[in-house]
C-alpha cells in the first residue's frame, strides 16, 4: 500500500504532484505543531484576558494611588503639586477623625460579622436537615443578597426614621421605647446598630449558602453515629458541622473582613444628605471607606485621600490574615 | 523633567478622574443627540431657578437650540461641577453657582469664559454693585458669571398655627413681637407653651439669617477666620433657641424637614427670597396658609446665585446668547413671579411687575416690596473660599446640641467644639 503511494504516477517535480506527495507528512507536522502549541501557550492566552485587565484596572491604580499617596494634590488648588514625601502619612497618624473613622469601622465590623457568621451557620444547618419545601426555603433566604443594596438601604433609613419610622413604633408597642422617639442617626450606639442590621439582613442568607454548600459534603453517617453517641444538634454543628468545613468558614471569614471594612454604600445613605459624607453630625458612623470619599471628593484633597486608602488596604490586609488565623485555630486546624 | 513627570501624572490623573466621574455621575453625562446641526445646551443648578417655562419659549424662538435642565441637590451640583473644571470635560454649558461657593470658583477664572469679552460689562451699571462684585476676580479683568437673584431676608410663618396659639396673625402686628432675636425667642416660648409643638424647624436656620445680619462672617477679605465676631453672635441666639426648646430638629433640605412643611411641624422659617419657592414646592396644599413678616434684627442676606459658562463646553456662543437672554428684565420677572427668586438689578424693584407683586400663596402677601427693601439696604460680607465646609461644621455642632452627644451641655462647651470643627474645616 505505501509503496504504491509513494510511487509517484506523474514525474516528480510536476506541479500537480508536489502537494499530494507531501501533504500527509506536512499536515502531520502542522498538527503537532499545533498540539504542541496547545498544550504549551493556550492556557496563558485564556487567562491573559483576565490579567491584561487586571493590570490596567487592578494594579495600575494601586500603583498609581501609591506615587499619589506621596503627592501633594488638591483639586481646588492647582498650583499645589509636587513631592510630599511621607508627610501625607504622617498626617493620617495624627488626625482625629481618622481614627474616629477607624474606630466606627470596627465597631460595625464586629457587630456586623459576628452575628451574621453564627446565624448563617445556624441557618445554614437548619437548611441541611430534611425540610419541606426546601428549595423554597433556600431560595428565599438568598432573596436579601440579591436585592440592589441602595433600594434595601433606603427602605433601612425609612424604618429607622426618627419620627416616622417602623422601628420605633415597634419599640413603642413593646414597650420598650423612652419618652422620646430614639433618633437613631444622633449616637454611635443607635446608628451602628442600624447599620449592621442593614449588613447582616443582606448576608446572612448568602453565608448560609456558602455554608450549606460545604455541609453537603459531610457525610451523613457520621451524624448517625454522633446522635447514636449522644451528641445533641448543638455539639454536632460544633463539634463537626464546623470542623469539617473549615475551609469555607476561614473564606466567609476573610471575606467579610474585607467588605466590613470597606463599608461604604449603607452609611453614605444613611445620611439624610447622602452627599455630605461626615457620617452623622459627630461622625457617629463615619466608615473609613467614606472619610477617603469625602477627603478626596469634598475637600478636593487627593493626595491625603490617597495616602488613607493605602492605610486602609494595610489594615484589610493584616485584620483579614489575624481573622483566618484565629479561625483556623479555633476550627481545630494545626497549621 | 520635574515638570513633564508633574504634567504626565495630572494627565493620568484627569483622565481617571474622567472614567470615575463616569462611574459616579450618571444621567448627565452623554446621550446628547444632535440631530439636523441643532445645538443642546446643558444648564446644571439646584432646587427650582424657574425655567421650566423659560426653556420652552426660548427654544420655540430659536429653534436651533435645544435646552437640557438639569436640576439637583445643592452641594453636589457644585462639587460636581469642580471635579469636571479639573477632569477638562463634561461641565455643563451654564453652571449656576451660589454666593456660598462663587469665591472658590472665581479663583479659576481661567476654566470660565471671561464675560467681559462677550460684552457683558454693559450690564454693570444695571446690577446691585457688590453683586456685580462677587463674581468678579480681584483685579477686575474677568467677570466669570452673571448674578440672577440675591436672598434678601423675612420670616415667613403659619397664619393658621399663629392663630390657634393666641398669637397675632396679621404681619404687621407678627413684624411688631419681634424685633429683636430675644424677642423672637420669647414668642417662640410663648407659642410653644400654647401648642405643645415646636416654634422652628432647626437651629441652622436660625444660626444662618443671623449670620447674614453681621458685617463680618467667617473669613476677613484676607481667608482668616474670624469666629469671635459675626459667628459667635449667630450661635449664641440659635444655641439660645435650641435650648429654649423651640426647635422641631429637622436638618434643612431633608427629607424630613420637607415633609414637617405639610404637617406643620413648625410655624415660622427664616425665609430668603427663594425659600418661597421651595415651600410652594413641597407643600402645595399649604397655600394662603402662610404669611410674610419682618425678620428680627435688620436686613441681611442668604444666598443668592450667579450663572457662568465653563470654558470646556462646545458652545460657549450659544451659551452666552441664552444667558444674556435669562437676565433680561422680562425673564427676571417671571422668574420672581414664579418661584419668588428675587433679580439683582435694582431698577427692576421699581417695576410694577416687582413692586405691586402679591404673592396669593403666601395670603398675598406684598413679597416685592418686603424683599426688594432688604436686598436694597443691604452691605453683604465677604464669604471666603472655605465658606461652604465652614458653615456645614458649625451647622453640625448645632445639630448636635439638638439631638446628639452635645445635648443639654453647656454653652461654653459647645462654642469650643464649634470653634474646634470650624478650624479644621477651615483648613481641610
Amino acid at each position: 500500500m505505501s509503496t504504491t503511494r509513494a510511487t509517484p504516477a506523474a514525474p516528480p517535480g510536476g506541479p500537480a504532484g508536489r502537494p499530494a506527495g507531501r501533504g500527509e507528512p506536512d499536515r502531520h507536522r502542522w498538527r503537532n505543531r499545533l498540539h504542541r502549541f496547545d498544550m504549551r501557550y493556550t492556557p496563558y492566552l485564556l487567562v491573559a484576558p483576565f490579567f491584561l485587565l487586571f493590570l490596567v484596572f487592578g494594579l495600575f491604580p494601586i500603583i498609581f494611588n501609591g506615587v499619589v499617596a506621596l503627592r501633594h494634590w488638591r483639586l481646588d488648588d492647582p498650583t499645589l503639586t509636587g513631592w510630599a514625601g511621607a508627610a501625607n502619612f504622617e498626617k493620617l497618624l495624627t488626625d482625629d477623625d481618622f481614627w474616629n473613622a477607624l474606630y466606627n469601622t470596627f465597631g460595625i465590623f464586629l457587630l456586623s460579622t459576628v452575628p451574621q457568621l453564627t446565624l448563617a451557620l445556624v441557618i445554614a444547618s437548619v437548611l441541611n436537615r430534611r425540610l419541606r419545601a426546601q428549595t423554597w426555603f433556600r431560595v428565599g433566604v438568598l432573596l436579601p443578597y440579591v436585592t440592589p443594596i441602595t433600594a434595601s438601604t433606603l427602605v433601612f433609613a425609612v424604618v429607622f426614621a426618627r419620627d416616622t419610622g417602623v422601628a420605633n413604633w415597634v419599640l413603642s408597642v413593646l414597650h420598650l421605647a423612652g419618652d422620646e422617639p430614639i433618633d437613631w442617626r444622633s449616637a454611635k450606639w443607635s446608628s451602628w446598630t442600624v447599620l449592621a442590621t442593614m449588613v447582616n439582613w443582606k448576608w446572612i442568607g448568602y453565608n448560609a449558602l456558602l455554608y450549606l454548600a460545604a455541609m453537603q459534603s459531610i457525610p451523613r453517617d457520621i451524624y448517625e453515629a454522633a446522635a447514636v453517641d449522644g451528641a445533641g444538634v448543638w455539639r454536632q454543628l460544633w463539634r463537626i458541622t464546623v470542623p469539617m468545613i473549615r475551609p469555607v468558614v476561614i473564606f466567609t471569614v476573610v471575606l467579610s473582613t474585607i467588605g466590613g471594612l470597606q463599608l461604604f454604600t449603607e452609611p453614605m445613605l444613611l445620611e439624610q444628605n447622602a452627599q455630605a459624607a461626615t457620617g452623622g453630625a459627630n461622625g457617629e458612623w463615619q466608615t473609613i471607606a467614606q472619610l477617603i470619599y469625602k477627603v478626596g471628593w469634598k475637600d478636593l484633597n487627593l493626595g491625603y485621600a490617597a495616602a488613607m486608602s493605602w492605610g486602609l488596604f494595610l489594615i484589610i490586609v493584616v485584620v483579614s490574615a489575624l481573622n483566618a488565623l484565629i479561625t483556623n485555630r479555633l476550627g481545630g486546624g494545626k497549621r | 523633567m520635574a515638570g513633564s513627570g508633574a504634567r504626565w501624572v495630572r494627565l493620568v490623573a484627569a483622565s481617571a478622574a474622567g472614567v470615575l466621574l463616569v462611574a459616579g455621575c450618571s444621567g448627565n453625562s452623554g446621550g446628547d443627540s444632535e440631530s439636523g446641526g441643532g445645538v443642546t445646551l446643558k444648564i446644571a443648578y439646584w432646587g427650582d431657578f424657574g425655567l421650566d417655562e423659560l426653556k420652552s419659549r426660548y427654544e420655540a424662538a430659536n429653534p436651533n437650540v435645544k435646552i437640557s435642565l438639569n436640576t439637583g441637590e445643592y452641594n453636589a451640583q457644585h462639587e460636581d461641577l469642580q471635579k469636571k473644571l479639573i477632569a477638562g470635560d463634561g461641565a455643563p454649558d451654564i453652571a449656576a453657582i451660589d454666593e456660598g461657593f462663587v469665591i472658590q470658583f472665581r479663583g479659576q477664572a481661567d476654566k470660565f469664559v471671561n464675560l467681559l469679552d462677550s460684552g457683558a460689562g454693559q450690564y454693570e451699571s444695571k446690577y446691585l454693585p457688590w453683586k456685580w462684585k462677587q463674581s468678579l476676580t480681584p483685579d477686575g479683568k474677568a467677570q466669570i458669571g452673571l448674578g440672577t437673584d440675591v436672598g434678601g431676608l423675612a420670616m415667613c410663618y403659619r397664619t393658621d398655627l399663629f392663630q390657634a396659639a393666641g398669637l397675632p396673625t396679621e404681619r404687621d402686628k407678627v413684624s411688631a413681637l419681634w424685633s429683636t432675636w430675644d424677642q423672637f425667642i420669647a414668642t417662640g416660648e410663648t407659642y410653644t407653651r400654647a401648642m405643645g409643638k415646636k416654634f422652628i424647624d432647626s437651629g441652622t436656620n436660625i444660626f444662618n439669617p443671623v449670620l447674614g445680619q453681621q458685617a463680618v462672617g467667617f473669613y476677613d477679605p484676607s481667608e482668616a477666620l474670624l469666629m469671635e465676631g459675626g459667628p459667635k453672635v449667630a450661635f449664641e441666639v440659635a444655641a439660645k433657641a435650641i435650648q429654649a426648646d423651640l426647635s422641631a430638629n429637622l436638618p434643612a433640605f431633608q427629607p424630613e424637614w420637607n415633609a414637617a412643611f405639610v404637617k406643620g411641624d413648625f410655624a415660622v422659617l427664616a425665609c430668603p427670597a427663594w425659600m418661597q419657592g421651595h415651600i410652594k414646592n413641597t407643600a402645595p396644599d399649604t397655600a394662603g396658609k402662610w404669611d410674610v413678616a419682618a425678620v428680627p434684627g435688620g436686613g441681611g442676606n442668604w444666598g443668592g446665585s450667579f450663572l457662568t459658562i465653563p470654558k470646556q463646553g462646545r458652545h460657549v456662543d450659544e451659551a452666552y446668547k441664552l444667558l444674556e437672554w435669562l437676565i433680561q428684565p422680562e425673564q427676571q420677572i417671571e422668574i420672581f413671579k414664579k418661584v419668588g427668586n428675587l433679580p439683582s438689578q435694582p431698577a427692576l424693584y421699581q417695576d410694577p411687575a416687582i413692586r405691586d407683586f402679591t404673592n396669593p400663596f403666601f395670603n398675598n402677601a406684598p413679597v416685592g416690596q418686603i424683599f426688594s427693601k432688604t436686598a436694597e439696604g443691604l452691605t453683604p460680607q465677604y464669604l471666603g473660599k472655605k465658606n461652604g465646609p465652614t458653615r456645614v461644621a458649625v451647622e453640625n455642632v448645632l445639630n448636635r446640641m439638638q439631638n446628639g452627644d452635645l445635648k443639654g451641655k453647656p454653652l461654653g462647651q459647645a462654642w469650643t467644639e464649634a470653634t474646634k470643627e470650624a478650624q479644621k474645616a477651615s483648613t481641610s
